[in-house]
């Protein structure tokens, strides 16, 4: 009972002030505002690179449409990513040197393209203040979904889960762009996983917003 | 918003358009002319006039066989002018013309195209001091000395050579350019009696080209509109093209005279206000202007909606903050309109550190009217202390009788509008050039520093009489607006003060708060924390309850 006190009396002095806050400066600000840029119909067009295999490196070009239903919620209908791959050089050294053969099953992970479809919630819109002269509109988005991806084997088809994040700078009403980084978690065999993740960067065109 | 401030700010408006003028002539731009050679003679074929009008190369005196321009000046060696001090210059009767041989012209105006303005201007003046007025490049000569001062910064001394060209009329080729030039000085500080009365006011329209006689046509029909001659104004007016951004400020300034001439405005003088806020042929600063006085004329009309309506007409470029007078007025309109918590947005917006400095004693009056009415008493009692507070000095000053020019405050209110604004700012211009001026003492020669010393002290006197002039009045105008506030602050203090206290009845309830819809589902709010974003200015709100109650019978 005295600790009870002894807690009340301490916390007295702040709660008293917090109400005395509240009588002289009553009321919360905020600066409500249409919000600038919205999205409607999106066409992406973008470039990437598959960064992580130690055999390949793949430089991927990519396409996709996303339909936005609200401000933070969007479905991108249909993805699909081509892959460029070079070999570095540790594969030409494993192939010269140790004989290695280019059907190894490593080597035939590397992705020639895939395709999927990711559901995108945009959680994150805000501003940033360009050398104090300009005010630059983002928004920061998460996204999920399958992919298909092809392998470089016969009969190479693989499903994916397709986790990731990215951030949309805006550029005008129809025109933004994109940096996405997201990892396909590749089920390659019945107890193997392969993950590619894929960093990509390119333009969304925006179709049918309202002003 | 009072009505008395209403018609206060449509005055400040008005005087755009019409400034008011010092009661005496400016004296900046009577130009002392260099006094004519004593023995100089017209040597009308010393310098052949070329055919397309641009001035003639000065023929050396041995190639004409004509007498030198200067030849009466002899004996009065060049050397002995530079050795005086500037200020002995300043001070002594005109120096005595020294002869100057005419290839300088040709000299210096090769040095001009050159690019050295700096170089050119001395002797240039050296020249026109020696020449006789009638010989055929002497007003050629004034109009490249004055671009070489506008070049090198010192835009009144320009100006001025310029209106001379302008009034003299010596040389019918020199004088468009020397109008066009002038007519590009007036978007800056000026002497508006020297150039827009003097030369634009006065000017002989007939042998004008299209784009500077429509200025002149314009600032002639101001002139008139000034002193209450519509009529002739109108013959103005009426000679320029429907087309001409001339003709869209014209008619702009017809509307602000007729405004100031009636009691109740008309429907069609609103319209036609309307319409001119939507001419993209006025800059962005009139066509402001005119939405403004729609926006003002409608407030008095109690038409609030339409008011909001003209306000949203205003355009401002990306990222500027505005104006703190607009903001106050759409403050007052709002809570005409009922939307007290939109209001008190806006008057968070007026203290944004853009408008700190600003002179608004409505702010703290409005600000508590708001609490008041949500009945939130103690911070209502604060707001209207906090304009007495703030204002303390300037109130003492207005009791005390003491000069009100000299208080900071006041003279800083003054000084952000209408005509004292302008003087206030040609005073500045007069002063840096003055400045300026001295860094070109050792390149312009003793004779010419002198005398544009003698010509920027001659017109700062003048400039800083016109500005004391109407100093003094703008700052009693001031003093008013302040001592209205502080009264209707004071009872505002006396009926908070008897509400604090009021006994709450038995039964009573507190008013259900309103159904307040801050956020559509297509706004975006960013809750402020005392960083104030110029893009958000206009879109600040406030979420506060009423804690108003209601008596239960």
């Amino acid at each position: 009972m005295r600790y009870a006190l002894l807690i009340l009396l301490f916390l007295a002095p702040g709660l008293a002030r917090a109400q005395a806050e509240a009588l002289e400066n009553p009321g919360a600000v905020s600066a409500i505002q249409e919000r600038q840029y919205r999205m409607n119909h999106e066409l992406y067009l973008g470039v990437g690179v598959l960064p992580a295999d130690a055999f390949y490196k793949g430089l991927t070009g990519s396409v996709s449409y996303t339909y936005h239903f609200s401000d933070t919620f969007a479905w991108q209908v249909g993805r699909g990513t081509y892959s460029y791959n070079i070999q570095t050089s540790l594969r030409r050294q494993l192939e010269r040197d140790f004989d290695v053969a280019p059907t190894a099953s490593a080597f035939e992970d590397q992705v020639q393209w895939m395709v999927g479809s990711d559901l995108v919630w945009s959680p994150l819109y805000g501003k940033t203040a360009v050398l104090n002269s300009s005010v630059l509109h983002f928004e920061a988005f998460l996204l999920g979904g399958g992919t298909v991806v092809k392998i470089d084997r016969q009969d190479g088809f693989r499903p994916a889960i397709n986790l990731g994040l990215g951030v949309r700078m805006f550029s005008g009403k129809t025109l933004s762009f994109r940096l996405d980084v997201t990892n396909n978690v590749v089920f390659a065999g019945a107890s193997r996983i392969i993950n590619v993740p894929v960093v990509q960067l390119g333009t969304a065109f925006n179709f049918g917003a309202t002003e | 918003m009072t009505p008395r401030s209403l018609i206060a700010a449509l005055a400040s408006a008005a005087l755009v358009v019409s400034p008011a003028t010092a009661p005496a002539q400016s004296g900046g731009g009577s130009l002392p002319m260099p006094p004519p050679p004593s023995g100089a003679k017209a040597t009308p074929g010393a310098a052949a006039r070329p055919a397309t009008g641009s001035p003639a190369p000065a023929a050396k005196p041995a190639e004409s066989g004509a007498p030198a321009p200067a030849a009466g000046t002899e004996g009065a060696p060049a050397a002995a002018a530079s050795d005086k001090k500037p200020e002995a210059a300043a001070e002594a009767p005109p120096p005595v013309p020294q002869k100057v041989d005419p290839a300088i012209f040709d000299q210096a105006l090769q040095d001009y195209f050159d690019g050295k303005p700096r170089d050119a201007a001395g002797p240039l003046y050296a020249w026109l001091q020696a020449a006789p007025k009638t010989d055929d490049n002497y007003a050629w000569a004034q109009y490249f000395l004055a671009r070489s001062l506008i070049d090198l910064g010192l835009t009144h001394a320009g100006a001025s050579y310029l209106a001379r060209i302008a009034r003299e009329r010596s040389n019918p080729n020199v004088i468009p350019r020397a109008l066009d030039t002038l007519k590009e000085l007036t978007d800056r500080p000026h002497d508006d009696v020297m150039i827009d009365e003097q030369v634009f006011g006065a000017l002989d329209l007939g042998f004008l080209p299209e784009d500077t006689g429509a200025y002149a046509h314009y600032q002639q029909g101001l002139v008139d509109l000034r002193v209450g001659n519509e009529r002739w104004a109108n013959t103005h007016f009426a000679k320029l093209s429907e087309t001409s951004a001339e003709a869209s400020r014209a008619k702009f300034a017809l509307l602000v005279t007729r405004l100031k001439q009636v009691k109740e405005p008309s429907e069609e003088l609103i319209a036609d206000f309307l319409g001119l806020s939507k001419d993209e042929k006025l800059t962005r600063e009139a066509r402001n202007e005119a939405a403004l006085a729609v926006a003002r004329l409608r407030y008095e009309r109690l038409d609030y909606t339409g008011a909001l309506e003209a306000y949203n007409l205003v355009k401002l470029p990306e990222l500027d903050p505005g104006r703190a007078s607009l903001y106050l007025e759409e403050a007052w309109t709002r809570y005409k309109l009922g939307e007290p918590r939109a209001s008190l947005g806006i008057l968070t917006t007026l203290d944004a550190p853009s408008f700190r400095d600003e002179f608004l004693p409505d702010k703290y009056l409005l600000r508590a009217l708001i609490y008041r009415d949500l009945c939130h008493y103690l911070p209502a009692k604060r707001a209207a202390k906090e304009l007495t507070r703030r204002f303390a000095d300037s109130l003492e000053a207005v009791r005390n009788r003491d000069d009100l020019t000299q208080d900071l405050r006041l003279r800083r209110a003054a000084n952000s509008h209408g005509g004292t604004q302008r003087a206030s700012r040609f005073v500045e211009t007069l002063d840096l050039e003055g400045e300026r001026l001295g860094r070109y003492a050792g390149s312009f020669g003793d004779r010419l520093f002198s005398h544009l010393t003698k010509l920027y002290d001659l017109s700062r006197a003048e400039a800083v009489r016109v500005y004391d002039a109407r100093l003094a009045e703008a700052v009693r105008q001031e003093a008013d607006t302040l001592l209205r506030a502080a009264e209707q602050v004071r009872l505002m203090e006396y009926e908070v003060g008897l509400k604090l206290y009021e006994r709450v009845k038995k039964g009573a309830k507190i008013v259900a708060p309103e159904d307040e819809q801050l956020l559509t589902p297509d706004s975006v709010a960013f809750r402020f924390d005392g960083e104030y974003w110029n893009d958000e200015l206009k879109s600040y709100r406030v979420s506060i309850e009423s804690r108003c109650i209601e008596e239960t019978p």
